[in-house]
């Protein structure tokens, strides 16, 4: 185990590595000049220069990656050209608000996937199961800008029972997680039903019945726990994924996280917050597939992970 | 499977009607139980609550140069001069009076000596020579630096070759007095810049990098909190030199607001200004009561679609004039609900040296095309004009590509990021037409003519790289004129001459809009800086 774990972490440092490089380029290819992102649009042709010198643009390409990646494996990720900061500091100030709307909204995910599964399974073709599989598409169908503003106009300016976005307390957790939620527990529910289903009609849930176990107690207590497997990996990278930044959540709802951070790099040409947003998410993943990948094996006794399988 | 009795069934099939009733009576208490009274509650204080999109970039002098950051920097800090609440006439500030000599090369300011930063510390003269030695300084990458480079002594400073500006100097704690190198009639307006405030040098010192995050200076506000990309809340300086003033206890700015979520802010209350977002503009200007509540005034600037003077065929100034001929800029206007002036002149109404007499090109498309055949212009002229990516300039392009549709032009549009096309534009030989605006820095004709039309500002500021050598000459000729009529006079010349050449096709004056909620008072609307606050106050609500 310990050696898998070593392997994966010397293959996480080259990914990062790799993303580095690939952001790095990219920065150079898309349009725009950072010096005038930094000087804004007025400034005059003496300025620029100065500021390309202060910044080292004026040197050569492999020279600033190399300074780049010199710094960044020391932790810092340069100076924002827009916000004058730190971009770590940055990155590290937006995301707890990043990881507490990650955190709920995967568990509000998996606990109404685990409600719409179990309940869809256990009334399997019938209406409620129709039903459910109904809403499941439904959730998952709906784009996440129109729910959050159908959210905010209805809930929150309507109804005035949630703030109008903003990050102050856990009122305002409830709709932007809420709108990230239930499209994972839409698509989570339909995975759950389909498993849960299948593992119903295996062997060893037929053993258990005919040893007298009822229909909901070989459900819960052989059927779920296989059935729920393939949700970790899902769920791992998800959340991964969620807290990279959502872009557009954050932005619908005024959350102050790394996704809205991240769209203002980008929008703004501000390339440092942008390599810095794009190597954290990265690291992100890289971590969560090395968690999901143990825990996995942790889950599943038949997964070695020193043997590679 | 097993599969129960139809009676179990029946059972089962309760069970999730039952559950989504519980569901459903647990969120309407929940979300009744949600219910606020009114949020932001100010606790009897007076506040005035913000919202606004953007993040505040910085809130350091020698950084900030965006209307964001400098919103903030004028409540937190204190230039020499100011222009006033509404208009763009200088007024003291941190100085009580000044004198100008008759070349225009010293400017000596003498100091209110009750000037106090929000930490106590009492101001002097050496606080604000070390604010623009700090710009000056290349390490600091101020976009500021252009502004001050004519003082005398600055160029061997920012060199690194002087320890000091040989230029600035301050013979006691209440007097500064500026030398510069060659006449400068506008120097005082770069001074009411906010890189030219006073900072304390024992703050930045102690913070460096970071003093953005623990600004101090003397201004009617004080730094309270500043939680990146959700918060900033300003509170009253207690040693603020002008008594009573402010008159608000605090400002808070929530941010990441769009302008849509602003407006349903501004409906529920919660923030009491906000910008109108085109949708609700006409029902807005239609709704008595929050008409009386709108407030407006025409931005010292101007919009203009720059055409490529050394791109064919707009070499050709029959080209160039044709253009100027075929938009209807009256129409144009009404596309976005004439939140604009239509304009034909560079400099705008109100800039000093703004002259009405000069008419522009009218709207007359047979005059248009007779120019384009003259010119030999093909009925399939297809030119790219490249344009911001947002909705309003997508809908003024549409309408100029319509008007030149029917001078047989057939305008393709290219809308770009704005980091993109402000590259773009500045590359010779690449942007044939763009859709373009510029808003004044202070108010001279300087900051329009000579950074927009000067040969020295090819891939800079001179984005439809124009050059006329008459005009360079005026330009340099009025740069240098100290008596303010004779000075206007030579830009005047300069600005027919340049109208006459038709760089530009020259669209419209835009007109900026807020609404205020009923309890707010004495906000006012500057036409080249954000608001004002410390005359602002809120009645209780």
């Amino acid at each position: 185990m310990l050696g898998y774990v070593v392997r994966r972490i010397i293959f996480g440092v080259f990914v990062l590595a790799g993303t580095s490089l690939i952001t790095f380029s990219l920065a150079f290819v898309v349009p725009g000049d950072p010096a005038v992102a930094m000087a804004g649009a007025k400034a005059d042709p003496q300025t620029l220069s100065l500021i390309r010198s202060q910044l080292g643009l004026d040197q050569p390409i492999y020279v600033q990656y190399l300074r780049y990646l010199g710094r960044a494996i020391r932790g810092d990720l340069g100076r924002s050209y827009i916000r004058r900061e730190n971009v770590t500091r940055l990155i590290l100030e937006r995301f707890p608000a990043t990881l507490i709307l990650a955190v709920t909204a995967m568990v509000l995910a998996l606990v109404l996937a685990l409600l719409m599964g179990v309940l869809s399974a256990a009334y399997h073709d019938r209406a409620t199961d129709r039903l459910l599989l109904f809403v499941s598409l439904t959730l998952i169908s709906l784009p996440v800008f129109w729910l959050g503003t159908v959210m905010l106009i209805g809930a929150a300016a309507t109804l005035r029972s949630f703030p109008l976005g903003g990050f102050d307390g856990w009122r305002s957790l409830i709709l932007p997680a809420l709108t990230l939620a239930l499209g994972l527990a839409g698509y989570y529910a339909r995975i759950l039903h389909t498993n849960l289903t299948e593992a119903m009609e295996q062997d060893y849930v037929r053993t258990a019945r005919s040893k007298g176990l009822s229909w909901l107690g070989a459900l819960f207590k052989h059927a779920l726990a296989n059935a729920v497997l393939p949700l970790v990996t899902l769920a791992g990278l998800d959340l991964a994924g969620l807290l990279s930044g959502v872009v557009l959540t954050e932005t619908v709802f005024d959350w102050p996280g790394i996704g809205r951070l991240a769209f203002d790099a980008i929008f703004n040409l501000d390339i440092p917050l942008i390599m810095g947003t794009v190597l954290f998410a990265a690291f992100l993943i890289v971590v969560a597939n090395l968690v999901v990948d143990l825990l996995y094996a942790w889950l599943d006794p038949r997964i070695a992970l020193d043997k590679g399988q | 499977m097993d599969r129960s009795s139809s009676r179990d069934r029946a059972k089962r099939e309760l069970v999730p009607v039952q559950l989504l009733s519980i569901i459903f009576s647990v969120a309407t208490i929940l979300a009744w139980g949600c219910r606020s009274a009114r949020p932001h509650a100010t606790g009897g204080r007076s506040v005035l609550r913000l919202a606004t999109r953007d993040d505040v970039p910085t809130l350091d002098p020698v950084a900030g140069y965006d209307t964001a950051s400098w919103a903030f920097e004028q409540m937190l800090y204190d230039t020499l001069v100011r222009y006033s609440d509404s208009g763009v006439q200088l007024v003291p500030d941190a100085a009580v009076r000044w004198e100008t000599s008759a070349d225009a090369r010293t400017f000596t300011f003498h100091l209110r000596r009750n000037i106090r930063f929000s930490n106590g510390r009492t101001v002097s003269s050496g606080d604000f020579k070390f604010e623009i030695e700090r710009v000056l300084d290349p390490a600091n990458n101020s976009q500021g630096i252009e502004y001050y480079r004519g003082i005398e002594g600055a160029p061997l400073y920012s060199s690194g070759r002087a320890k000091s500006v040989a230029g600035i100097k301050t013979p006691d704690p209440w007097t500064i007095i500026f030398q510069l190198a060659s006449p400068d009639p506008i120097f005082l307006a770069k001074l009411a810049m906010p890189f030219a405030a006073a900072v304390p040098p024992e703050v930045v010192a102690r913070y460096g990098k970071d003093f953005s995050r623990h600004a101090i200076g003397s201004g009617p506000f004080m730094l309270k909190e500043w939680k990146s990309g959700q918060r900033i809340v300003l509170v009253r300086n207690p040693y603020y030199f002008l008594p009573g003033l402010p008159r608000l206890d605090a400002v808070s700015e929530e941010i990441g607001v769009d302008d849509n979520l602003q407006w349903l802010k501004y409906e529920t209350g919660e923030i009491d200004i906000a910008s109108i977002p085109p949708a609700e503009f006409p029902w807005v200007m239609k709704t008595p009561r929050l008409k009386a509540l709108v407030l407006s005034q025409v931005s010292l600037a101007t919009s203009y679609l720059g055409m490529n003077c050394q791109i064919p065929p707009f070499t050709d100034v029959r080209v160039r004039r044709a253009f100027n001929y075929a938009i209807n800029k009256d129409k144009l206007v009404a596309v976005f609900n004439h939140r604009g002036v239509p304009a034909s002149t560079i400099l705008p109404p109100g800039l000093p040296g703004y002259d009405p007499s000069i008419r522009g090109y009218p709207y007359d498309p047979r005059k248009a095309r007779q120019l384009l055949e003259q010119a030999g212009i093909p009925k399939d002229f297809a030119p790219q004009l490249w344009i911001r990516a947002d909705e309003t300039q997508m809908m003024l392009a549409q309408s100029i590509q319509q008007d030149l549709a029917l001078v047989d032009v057939h305008l393709q549009l290219r809308p770009v990021a704005w980091p993109s096309l402000l590259q773009a534009i500045r590359q010779p030989g690449t942007v044939e037409l763009v859709l373009s605006g510029w808003e004044a820095d202070f108010p001279d004709p300087e900051n329009f003519l000579e950074v927009l039309f000067a040969r020295s500002q090819w891939g800079a500021n001179n984005n439809s790289f124009y050059y006329n050598p008459h005009v360079d000459a005026l330009l340099e000729k009025a740069a240098l004129l100290t008596n303010l009529d004779e000075r206007y006079k030579v830009y005047d010349q300069a600005q027919r001459m340049i109208i006459n050449d038709a760089p530009w096709v020259l669209l419209y004056y835009p007109i900026s809009y807020a609404i205020r909620q009923p309890w707010v008072h004495g906000y006012l609307l500057n036409p080249m800086r954000p608001a004002r606050l410390e005359r602002v106050w809120v009645d209780p609500h």
